[in-house]
This record gives C-alpha cells, structure tokens and sequence, in this order.
C-alpha cells in the first residue's frame, strides 16, 4: 500500500502517492524494474467526474512521451491522456472494461489503466515530477479553477 | 467556464391564499399551500414544487447519463416522495425523498447483467449530479425497477 501526500483545496481532499513519479497533466508512473504501470492521480479522476468507459491503446503500441495512451469518457467529458515515458503498451487493465468505476475508487491501485515496456526509463523518469512537486503542481492548478467565476 | 450561474424565479401576492409564479425559464401559474396548511386543491403548491424539483433534475440527468453510458433508453418513470417531518418546535423540514424510477432499457447485444450495472451506475451518477439533489439536505433513497429489453 503506498503512502499519501494530502492537500485541501476548497472542500475537497485530493492525495497523491509518494512511491511513483507524475507528469504535470497527472499520470503516474510506478517504475516495475524496466516496465512502467501508469493510470491517473487522485485530482484527475475527481476533476473528470464518474467513469463511464475506458479506451486503451492496444498492447504491443509504441508510444513516445506524450502520445495519447488512454481515454476516459466520463458522465461530464471525454479526456484523453498522454504517455509520461516512451515505450511499447504490453498489459492493459481489461477489469476497466465491466468495472471502470475502479478508476474513480482506486486510482492509485487496482484503477490502474497500462504497462509499458520502457524504452529509456531513467532517461524519461529524470523528467518527470516527484510526489511533492506534482501536489504543487496540481495545488497551483486546482486554485487556478477555484479562481474562474 | 464560470464557476457560477444563476436561476429565478417571481412570486405575486394575489390575495388570499393565492399567489401567482413567474418561472425564469418562462412558464407562469397560479399557486397556494396545499389544502391540509390552508391552501387549495389541484393548483400548484411548494411543496409539490420542491419534490418536483429534485424529481425532474435527477431525471434529466439521468437521460444525461444514459446517454454518456450508451445505454439505449426505453421509458422512464419515476413517482418521488417526499416525507415532510412537523418538529417539536413546529418548524417542518422534508427529511427523506423517495425515488421509485421504473426504467426499461434495450440490453443491445450486451448481457443483461452487464447493461443492469451500467444503469445502476447512470443512476448513481445522475444523484450525484444533480443540482437539486446535491443541494438538499434531506436524505435521498433510489429504489429502481430495472427491466433489460432482449
């Protein structure tokens, strides 16, 4: 079980992993020696609202940092998400398929959505943003929206 | 995309226990309590006003979210009931709403278990998305009848 960073914005709790890295849009990305599971944070999930379907690239797609990987129809939008490291799509979550409310349940765990077989993995990873610089990142974000009226 | 947005709404006094209502959206109607708090019978009355609300925005988004389920909607009917609570202090409060949706909907080639979950979904997710609903503080209970057409 990973442990949580935690911030409040307005009346809602947003929490993010401490043992993965982020891109700045919010995917994760949990190293698995040369293989990296991805899905999206706590702030996405609740931003985009309930999970309606899941869309996945399907394994054995090469993927460049910022190529779409997934997307989440959700009750209030369509999102697509983008590849935080480059390499191939070798596992997708098919449990999203009957189940993509777990999305929204367990973003950090078994809402998981690919694994990809990283091409460069230290190389990608340096680039991307630790636990603490993604809750700011995503704090400076969230106030961002609170302040649109 | 404003946070914000606005609705109203103007009553008139036009005499006794009538009044007459001018929605924003542009239908207008007499109205009064209703008969048991000294109003009148078969007029529109706040009471039926704010069950109706709450049973008109879940159903509404409920087409919404049928619609972002892909679901293939047959019919819809839901009767609401809202349970009104006289306190000690005789100030009245509407502590429970009651849905009972009758819902049939086209399985389309899928398995009937698996469109019942994507409905059961669209319907937790219409109540949570409600505008009236989430502004309520009275409990809200759902209890659907789901018929899967072949």
């Amino acid at each position: 079980m990973p442990e949580y960073l935690e911030t409040t914005v307005d009346k809602f709790i947003f929490r993010v992993a401490t043992d993965r890295v982020y891109s700045p849009e919010g995917v994760w990305a949990l190293a698995e020696g040369s293989r990296v599971r991805v899905g999206i944070t706590d702030f996405l999930q609740q931003r985009n609202g309930d999970v309606a379907f899941v869309h996945m690239k399907p394994i054995g797609t090469k993927l460049a940092v910022g190529d779409e990987f997934a997307e989440l129809e959700t009750i209030k939008a369509t999102v697509s998400f983008f590849a935080p490291v480059r390499g191939t799509v070798v596992e997708v979550n098919t449990d999203l398929e009957l189940s993509p409310e777990v999305v929204n349940q367990e973003p950090y765990g078994k809402g998981w959505l690919a694994v990809m077989e990283a091409t460069d993995l230290e190389a990608d990873r340096a680039k991307l943003l630790d636990p603490q610089a993604y809750l700011s990142a995503m704090r400076s974000q969230a106030e961002e929206e609170l302040k649109k009226q | 995309m404003s946070r914000t947005a606005t609705y109203h709404t103007t009553v008139r006094w036009k005499g006794e226990h009538w009044g007459h209502l001018v929605m924003g959206n542009g239908p207008e109607m007499d109205f009064s309590a209703p008969p048991d708090a000294h109003g009148h019978a078969d007029v529109f009355t706040p009471e039926d006003a704010f069950v109706a609300a709450a049973n008109t925005c879940v159903m509404m988004m409920f087409i919404w979210a049928t619609e972002r389920f892909k679901l293939k909607l047959l019919s819809y009917e839901c009767r609401t009931e809202g349970t009104k609570l006289i306190e000690l202090d005789r100030t009245e409060i509407f502590t429970r709403l009651h849905f009972r949706p009758v819902i049939r909907v086209a399985a389309d080639g899928d398995s009937p278990s698996v469109v019942e979950a994507r409905v059961r979904r669209a319907l937790q997710s219409a109540q949570k998305y409600s505008l009236v609903a989430n502004s309520v503080k009275s409990e809200i209970v759902v209890d659907p009848e789901i018929v899967i057409e072949p």
